[in-house]
C-alpha cells in the first residue's frame, strides 16, 4: 500500500468520524429556526418540538417578576401575537418594543416557554433603533437594585 | 467640512479605481508611464481616504451631529475615546476604516524595500487597489459615513454601554486589519497566475505564440509563496488577535460567564482563520516539498474569500444574530464578489492545472509533511464543520423544507475529535523532518518524549482529572512541550556538546524561524488547555445572600460585606463588596456591580473576575431581593488564564518568526526569475531592429 493511500485511508477514517460525530450533535441540538407567524401557523405540529422564535416583544405586554427570574410577553407576529412565559436570569436590557430570540418548547396551550432569552448584544453596526430601544424604567423593572 | 469630506471620498473612489485599472494594464502592457500614474493615483486615493478619516474623527471629537453618523453612535457625554471609537461602530464607518487600512497596507506592501524586485508586484498590487476601489463604491452609493443630518440636535444617540469596554477600543479594528492583510496572499496569487510566471530553470519555447500557450503547463514560480507567507501570517496573527479580544470582551462584558456562543458572527471571523491557518502550511509544503501547489492556490482564494462571507453573514440578514446587524444592501454586494472571487479562482486554477503539478509525491508518513497535510486536513474540516453549522438553517430548509438550526452541542461534538488529531500532529512536528523519516535519534527522542510524557499523565490522573478529553489534551500538550525540548537538545548536541549554552543559543539563532513556528504551536497548545479546561471543569452557583453572610463553595469562603452605590458620570453604580478567601488567611475582594447608563436607562452587569493560573473565579451580580439582600452567581471557570496566554504567546511567536533577517537574505539572494515577456530593453532592441529594417 503506497503512502498516499495510506493517508487516504486515514483522511477517510477521520471524515467518517466527523461525519458520525456531527450527525450525533446535530440530533442532541436542533431546533427549529421560527418566525412568529411560522410558528403560530404550524403551532398543532410543533407543541413539545425544540425550537428558536425570533421576534419583537409588544409594547405593555413585558412583565418581570421581582426577583427578576420570570418574566411574561408576547412576541408580534403580522397576523397575532405569541405568548412566551421565560424562566431563569433575564437580559440586562430586555425591554418592550425590542426584538429578542426567545428558545424553548410550546406547551399545549400554544404559549412558548422559554428555555432562554436573548436580546440582541448591540454590537458594531447596529442601527439606531436596534442600540437604543427604552428599556423598561429600573423601579418597574422588579427587583432592580435600588 | 462635511463636503470636504464627501468630495475626498470621491475622489479617493475615482484615484484608487483608476490605479486599479493603471496598475493590472500597466504590468500586462509593460507600460512604464502608465504603471507610474496609476501608483501617484494610488498614493492620491489613500490621502484622500485619510482625510475622510481625519474629518469623520474630528467630527467625532467636537460631537459635530450634522453628520448623520455621529448622531448616531456619539453624544456629549462619552468620553472622547470611545467617541473615537464609535468610528468603527458603525456601517458606513466600519468601512471606511476598512477600506483605509487596505490602502495603507496595499501602499506598504507596493513601496516595501523587496530585496528581489518582482513583476508580479506592480498587478498584485493593481488587484488590492480594485478591492480598495469596491470597498470605497459600497460607501459612495449605500453606506456614506458623510450623510447629513436632516434635524440635528443637541445631543446624539450615543455608544451602546456594551461597547464601552477597553477591548472593543482595538477588537474592531484589528479584524479589520486581519480582513484586509488576508487580500495581500490572494492579490499575489492571483498575480502570478495571471503573469504566468515560470520556475528559474524551465525554458519556454521561443515562438511567441506557442510559448504563451506553453506557458501554462510550466511549473508555477514559487515567488508569489516567498513573499505571500509573512503576509499571510501577519494577516493570521492580526485576526487570530481580534477573535481573542472579542472573546475576552464578551467574557468580560456580556456576564454570562464564557466566552463563544457559536454564533454566526464569531464563526464568521473564526472561518476565515482557520482556512488561514490551514493556508499557512500549505506555502511551507509548498515552499519546501514542491506539493500542495493547486491547494495553495485555492486556499489563498478561500481565505480572503471567506473574510468577504463574514461580511454577508453579518449584512445581509439572512441569520438571527446576537449580536443587532443592521440589514441593509451591502451584504449581497460582499456575496456578489465572494462568487466572483470562487468562480474565477476555479477557472484560474483549472486552467492552470499542469503548471500546479506537485513537483514530487509523498515518501513517508513519519515526514513533517505527511503530518502537515493532516493537519491542513484537520484544519479544512473544522472550517467546513463551522461554514455548514453556520448554514444548517439555509441548508436544512434546502433540503428538508424546514429551517432547522444546530446548537453548540453540534459544533462541540465535532470540533473536538479533530481538534485532538490537530494537537497531535503539531505536537510532534518539532522532531520530524521534511522529505523523509525522523533520523534514529529522533525517533529515540520521540519515544523518550512519550515515556516522559506518561509520567506526567499518571499525575494528572493521580490529581483527579478523570475525563478522557482533558487526559487526551493533557497528554498531547505535556508532549508537544517533550517533544520540543527534545528537538532543542538533539540540535544543540549536535551542535557543540562540549559548551551546550553556546550550542543552544546557535541553534535558536540560526534557527529563529523554525522555533518560533514552534512557539506558535505552543501557543495553541495553550489555548486548547485553556478551552478544554473551561469547558469540562466549569461549575456555576446562583445564590441569594444577605449582608455579613458567609458561603462555601468551590473551595473558596464568600462573604458579602456590603451593597455600595456610587454616582459617576453618566451613570448610577451599584456594587456588591465581596470578601474571598481560600484558605481564610489571605482574602481578596471582588466588586462584581450594575451600571445604569443614564443617557440610554439601560442596566448592564460588570463582572468581577479573580484570575489565577488555576482557575478565574468569576462573579455576577444579578439584582436585588430586598432589604439590602443580592441574587449572585458565582462561576468557576478552570485554565482560563491559559486561553488569553496562548494568545500572547502565538503574537509573540508571530513576532519573532516575522523580524526581517537581512544577512540570511543577502546570503540568499538568487538571480532575478525569468518572466515570459521579454525585457524592456530586448524589447526595445528588437523594436529598433524592426524600425530599422522598415
Amino acid at each position: 500500500m503506497s503512502t498516499a493511500v495510506k493517508l487516504g485511508v486515514a483522511a477517510c477514517i477521520v471524515a467518517g468520524v466527523t461525519l458520525y460525530m456531527a450527525y450525533l450533535g446535530t440530533t442532541s441540538s436542533w431546533k427549529y429556526y421560527l418566525t412568529v407567524d411560522e410558528c403560530l401557523a404550524d403551532a398543532p405540529a410543533l407543541i413539545k418540538q425544540p425550537m428558536r422564535v425570533n421576534g419583537r416583544i409588544v409594547v405593555g405586554s413585558l412583565d418581570i417578576t421581582t426577583a427578576r427570574q420570570h418574566a411574561t410577553f408576547s412576541l408580534a407576529g403580522s397576523g397575532g401575537e405569541l405568548p412566551v412565559s421565560c424562566t431563569g436570569p433575564l437580559p440586562d436590557n430586555l425591554a418592550e418594543d425590542m426584538d429578542v430570540v426567545v428558545e424553548g418548547r410550546l406547551d399545549d396551550s400554544g404559549s412558548l416557554l422559554g428555555e432562554k432569552v436573548l436580546t440582541k448584544c448591540a454590537s458594531k453596526y447596529a442601527s439606531e433603533k436596534e442600540t437604543i430601544a427604552t428599556t423598561v424604567p429600573p423601579s418597574s423593572a422588579g427587583g432592580r437594585l435600588r | 467640512m462635511r463636503m470636504m469630506g464627501q468630495i475626498c471620498l470621491l475622489a479617493a473612489f475615482v484615484g484608487v479605481s483608476y490605479s486599479a485599472f493603471a496598475c493590472v494594464m500597466g504590468a500586462r502592457w509593460d507600460r512604464r508611464d502608465l504603471l507610474r500614474t496609476g501608483l501617484a493615483s494610488a498614493v492620491g486615493g489613500v490621502f484622500a481616504l485619510t482625510l475622510v478619516v481625519a474629518v469623520l474623527s474630528g467630527a467625532l471629537l467636537v460631537r459635530d451631529f450634522s453628520f448623520n453618523y455621529v448622531a448616531q453612535y456619539s453624544s456629549r457625554q462619552l468620553p472622547w475615546h470611545y467617541s473615537l471609537s464609535a468610528l468603527w461602530v458603525g456601517q458606513a464607518g466600519s468601512l471606511l476604516l476598512w477600506a483605509w487600512m487596505l490602502g495603507l497596507l496595499a501602499l506598504v506592501f507596493r513601496f516595501w524595500p523587496w530585496k528581489q524586485p518582482s513583476p508580479i508586484r506592480d498587478p498584485a498590487f493593481g488587484i488590492l487597489m480594485a478591492y480598495c476601489g469596491f470597498l470605497t463604491a459600497t460607501m459612495v452609493f449605500a453606506a456614506d459615513p458623510m450623510e447629513a443630518n436632516i434635524a440635528p440636535g443637541e445631543e446624539g444617540a450615543g455608544l451602546s454601554p456594551l461597547l464601552q469596554h477597553p477591548a472593543m477600543l482595538i477588537h474592531p479594528p484589528i479584524v479589520f486589519l486581519g480582513y484586509a492583510a488576508w487580500s495581500v496572499p490572494c492579490a499575489l496569487v492571483i498575480a502570478a497566475l495571471f503573469s504566468r510566471r515560470v520556475a528559474p530553470g524551465n525554458n519556454p519555447p521561443n515562438d511567441s505564440i506557442t510559448g504563451a500557450m506553453s506557458a501554462v503547463h510550466m511549473p508555477l514560480d514559487a515567488t508569489w509563496v516567498r513573499i505571500a507567507r509573512p503576509w499571510a501570517l501577519v494577516a493570521w496573527t492580526v485576526l487570530g488577535g481580534g477573535i481573542l479580544l472579542g472573546a475576552y470582551w464578551s467574557y468580560e462584558e456580556l456576564g454570562w460567564g464564557g466566552y463563544w456562543a457559536w454564533d454566526p458572527v464569531e464563526n464568521g471571523s473564526l472561518i476565515p482563520w482557520l482556512v488561514g491557518s490551514a493556508f499557512i502550511h500549505t506555502l511551507m509544503t509548498w515552499q519546501f516539498c514542491g506539493m500542495l501547489k493547486k491547494t495553495s492556490v485555492a486556499l489563498a482564494i478561500v481565505a480572503f474569500g471567506m473574510c468577504n462571507f463574514a461580511t454577508f453573514l453579518t449584512r445581509s440578514g439572512i441569520f438571527s444574530s446576537l449580536h443587532a446587524f443592521s440589514q441593509s444592501p451591502i451584504g449581497w454586494l460582499f456575496l456578489g464578489l465572494m462568487l466572483v472571487l470562487g468562480i474565477g479562482g476555479a477557472v484560474l486554477i483549472v486552467q492552470h492545472r499542469h503548471s500546479l503539478v506537485a513537483d514530487k509525491s509523498l515518501t513517508s508518513l513519519l515526514s513533517r509533511e505527511a503530518f502537515v497535510i493532516i493537519s491542513i486536513v484537520a484544519l479544512l474540516l473544522m472550517a467546513t464543520v463551522t461554514v455548514a453549522g453556520t448554514l444548517s438553517v439555509a441548508l436544512s430548509e434546502a433540503i428538508v423544507g424546514r429551517r432547522v438550526m444546530v446548537g453548540p452541542a453540534f459544533y462541540n461534538n465535532v470540533l473536538l475529535p479533530i481538534g485532538l488529531v490537530l494537537l497531535a500532529t503539531l505536537a510532534a512536528a518539532p522532531l520530524l523532518r521534511w522529505g523523509a523519516p525522523p533520523t534514529t535519534r529522533q525517533k529515540q527522542a520521540l519515544w523518550y518524549s512519550a515515556l516522559a510524557t506518561s509520567v506526567l499523565f499518571v499525575v494528572v490522573l493521580w490529581r483527579g482529572v478523570q475525563h478522557p478529553l482533558a487526559l487526551a489534551v493533557a497528554w498531547l500538550a505535556a508532549y508537544s512541550v517533550a517533544a520540543l525540548v527534545a528537538s532543542l537538545v538533539l540540535e544543540t548536541w549536535q551542535r557543540n556538546a562540549q559548551r551546550p549554552w553556546l550550542g543552544l543559543l546557535r541553534t535558536l539563532v540560526s534557527n529563529r524561524r523554525l522555533y518560533a513556528s514552534f512557539v506558535i504551536h505552543l501557543g495553541f497548545v495553550c489555548i486548547a488547555v485553556g478551552v478544554t479546561g473551561s469547558s469540562l471543569g466549569s461549575q456555576r452557583h446562583e445564590l441569594v445572600m444577605k449582608p455579613g453572610e458567609v458561603t462555601q463553595w468551590a473551595g473558596r469562603s464568600i462573604r458579602f460585606q456590603r451593597l455600595i452605590e456610587r454616582e459617576l458620570p453618566g451613570k448610577f453604580v451599584v456594587e456588591a463588596e465581596l470578601e474571598i478567601s481560600s484558605d481564610g488567611k489571605n482574602p481578596y475582594y471582588l466588586l462584581p456591580a450594575q451600571h445604569l447608563h443614564r443617557l440610554q436607562d439601560q442596566w448592564t452587569t460588570e463582572v468581577a473576575i479573580h484570575s489565577t493560573w488555576g482557575s478565574d473565579f468569576y462573579t455576577i451580580l444579578h439584582n436585588g431581593e430586598g432589604r439590602d439582600a443580592v441574587r449572585l452567581t458565582l462561576v468557576e471557570n478552570p485554565l482560563m488564564r491559559w486561553m488569553w496566554l496562548g494568545g500572547w504567546v502565538m503574537v509573540a511567536g508571530a513576532g519573532v518568526r516575522l523580524w526581517p533577517s537581512y544577512r540570511r537574505s543577502n546570503q540568499r539572494r538568487q538571480p532575478p526569475v525569468r518572466h515570459l515577456r521579454p525585457p524592456n530593453s530586448a524589447r526595445r532592441q528588437r523594436r529598433e531592429l524592426e524600425t530599422a529594417s522598415s
